[in-house]
């Protein structure tokens, strides 16, 4: 054996399996190749949206009025149809196509971060701070907080959740920094602390609200995409484009991060630096989408762990996959919402819980062996 | 070279490693040795800049304290006692973490079988496509050494030597296996790097070694070859064990060394 020892090691460079052909454990192309028919699948998805709804506006006609906007007119059924398309259907896919990317590479990148599959954006304080801003311009909006709605009118909401959700992360992160390092662990723990005292103030709101205002929180904790409009795309797009934009810079980090946080470091990943830019970035794409279309559940853990299943957790992949993978769900899960019980309309949160929830159960039972890992 | 002068680490209150001075050679094996809680992990931790300190510690003339993390990971690549992992990576994605840290070969298409490379040269040719967590301890230990050559393929890169550091790369391994990670290492400092390990079995280290340090109680209580270090007073009193250097046990009693396999 000694032999076989020294003699394979004296030389170790020396040799080499020039075999080419199928590399084992490589799944970069399989990830490429996944990304490209997500593309395509997110582009019909999107198109498809566009002529599903309440209003039988066909394929053919939105084709038409997509193509043809400049020299339409006359037809009183297509000036109808234009309307449907571009002032609510149009505004409804792009933000719901954002949202969506939003959730789910969130969802991913705090995966990443906590180093757990099961992490997703409420772990940062960002759901229960944007819900506590919510119900309060709910409950307390003709009252305590009149000023405020008196000077945003309808943004008082989104504004009110967005702030409340970066105060939240921004508290969570004080409490979890010492001498310049994060511990996650702590942020962790500490976000279950604030996301119980946040939802204990939410019972009290809740307990003094009226029937009229029970109602508007009820929708608006269940989520929705009804009431997108073209202001609301230019109040969050800034935002989540960003944190997009942001993220493939993320995908090193985050594969690096996989190994514990002193290996990161020794593959000369600046860690810290990288644990701001990755909570920032997740807290103001999900504070953003939180704040528009309340909360949508389901999507942020459920999108990277499929596609982990499929593609592997390398980031560089993960990341991309998860924006059109998300993005098609949740324009999926909005058609439903608004052709399952027309021309009234379920809120987006239960088809995503109600579809979702079953579907991650199928998956964890196949897939026990390799979700254990 | 790794030069170290006066360093000391406190954990929390307590100080752990106690003016320490020594030098790590470029083209030889340095190795740490000494009982269980005498601040060897510690003193790895400082010399890789995970650790606040006090004293000088440089890599080839500079001081960690003025250096990058992604200067040190050119300089230095660092295989952890354990390491756990989050997600289900394949055994090739993880070595290829290796090649994510500054310039290796150079283009992706030079460095593009390197990690079939590492993973022969640590024994695990063919094991590329299986998930990591499947894997025995031993053969995830083997995988983060492949993955750490990976990060520092060139022993020499730009006239510099680089180091790689082991923080008792064999605790898990069998004897075959020690062997080959052994001579790994050495043939890294044959072709001009630097290597300081961590290791326990003092056997291994009068194999390998070409200087040791000895760490007892935070103090590095003196370094040299293994000849000048491996007494049996310095062991008795280091390691609080009456043990008697180069003796053969009584009778028939077996024993194996790895000295054998060189013969």
């Amino acid at each position: 054996m000694s032999e076989a020892v020294l003699t394979k090691h004296s030389a170790p460079f020396a040799r080499r399996d020039s075999a080419k052909g199928r590399v084992d454990g490589d799944r970069s192309f399989l990830a490429r190749f996944v990304i490209a028919l997500l593309g395509l699948a997110f582009a019909v998805t999107f198109l498809f949206s566009l002529t599903a709804g309440a209003s039988d506006a066909s394929v053919v006609s939105v084709i038409g009025t997509l193509f043809q906007a400049g020299n339409s007119g006359t037809d009183a059924l297509s000036a109808r149809d234009s309307i449907i398309i571009y002032d609510i259907r149009l505004p409804r896919v792009i933000l719901g196509s954002l949202i969506g990317a939003s959730l789910a590479v969130s969802g991913a990148v705090m995966q990443g971060l906590f180093r757990n599959p099961l992490a997703d954006p409420g772990i940062v304080g960002v759901s229960s701070g944007a819900g506590l801003g919510a119900l309060s311009i709910i409950v307390l909006g003709n009252s305590l907080f009149a000023p405020i709605i008196a000077f945003l009118g309808l943004y008082a909401l989104p504004f009110a959740a967005f702030s409340t959700a970066l105060a939240f992360t921004l508290i969570l992160y004080a409490i979890a920094t010492r001498r310049g390092q994060t511990s996650i662990a702590t942020m962790l723990l500490a976000g279950i602390a604030l996301g119980a005292m946040a939802t204990a103030y939410m019972g009290v709101l809740t307990y003094i609200a009226d029937d009229r205002q029970l109602r508007d929180l009820t929708f608006w904790l269940l989520g929705s995409l009804a009431g997108a409009s073209w202001m609301k795309i230019a109040a969050t797009t800034p935002f989540i484009v960003i944190a997009l934009l942001v993220s493939p810079f993320l995908a090193r980090g985050l594969n690096g991060l996989a190994l514990g946080e002193a290996t990161a470091s020794h593959l000369g990943i600046p860690v810290q630096r990288f644990k701001i830019i990755a909570i920032i970035a997740v807290a103001a794409a999900t504070g953003a989408s939180v704040a528009v279309s309340g909360v949508i559940g389901f999507v942020g853990v459920v999108v990277p762990h499929l596609l982990r299943l499929v593609i592997g957790p390398d980031h560089r992949y993960l990341l991309p996959a998860s924006a059109l993978l998300g993005a098609s769900l949740l324009l999926l899960a909005d058609a439903v919402s608004r052709t399952i019980v027309a021309p009234a309309e379920l809120p987006i949160g239960i088809v995503t819980a109600a579809v979702g929830a079953p579907v991650f159960l199928w998956i964890l039972l196949r897939k026990r062996g390799i979700l254990d890992l | 070279m790794i030069h170290v002068s006066d360093l000391s680490v406190h954990l929390g209150k307590s100080q752990i490693v106690h003016n320490a001075s020594f030098d790590a050679l470029a083209g030889e094996i340095t190795v740490i040795v000494g009982p269980n809680g005498s601040g060897k992990t510690t003193l790895m931790r400082a010399l890789s800049g995970d650790l606040p300190y006090s004293g000088t510690v440089s890599i080839n003339g500079h001081s960690l304290n003025h250096l990058k993390l992604w200067q040190m990971a050119e300089m230095r690549a660092i295989l952890p006692q354990s390491t756990s992992l989050a997600f289900p990576f394949t055994v090739r994605e993880i070595v290829k973490l290796g090649l994510t840290s500054g310039r290796s070969l150079g283009t992706a298409k030079n460095v593009e079988h390197l990690p079939d490379e590492a993973l022969e040269m640590v024994d695990l040719a063919g094991f590329g496509g299986r998930f990591y967590q499947e894997l025995s301890g031993g053969e995830q230990q083997r995988v983060q050494l492949a993955r750490v050559l990976c990060q520092v393929w060139q022993p020499v890169l730009d006239n510099q030597p680089r180091f790689l550091f082991l923080d008792e790369p064999v605790s898990s391994l069998d004897i075959k296996h020690q062997l080959i990670i052994m001579e790994i290492a050495q043939s890294f400092a044959k072709r001009g790097g630097g290597v300081v390990a961590i290791l326990h079995d003092l056997n291994l280290t009068s194999m390998y070694a070409d200087r040791v340090v000895v760490i007892h109680k935070g103090h590095v209580d003196c370094a040299g070859t293994p000849h000048e270090v491996l007494t049996d007073e310095r062991i008795l009193r280091v390691y609080e064990c009456a043990l008697k250097v180069g003796v053969l046990p009584a009778g028939q009693m077996p024993f194996v060394l790895p000295q054998s396999a060189a013969i």
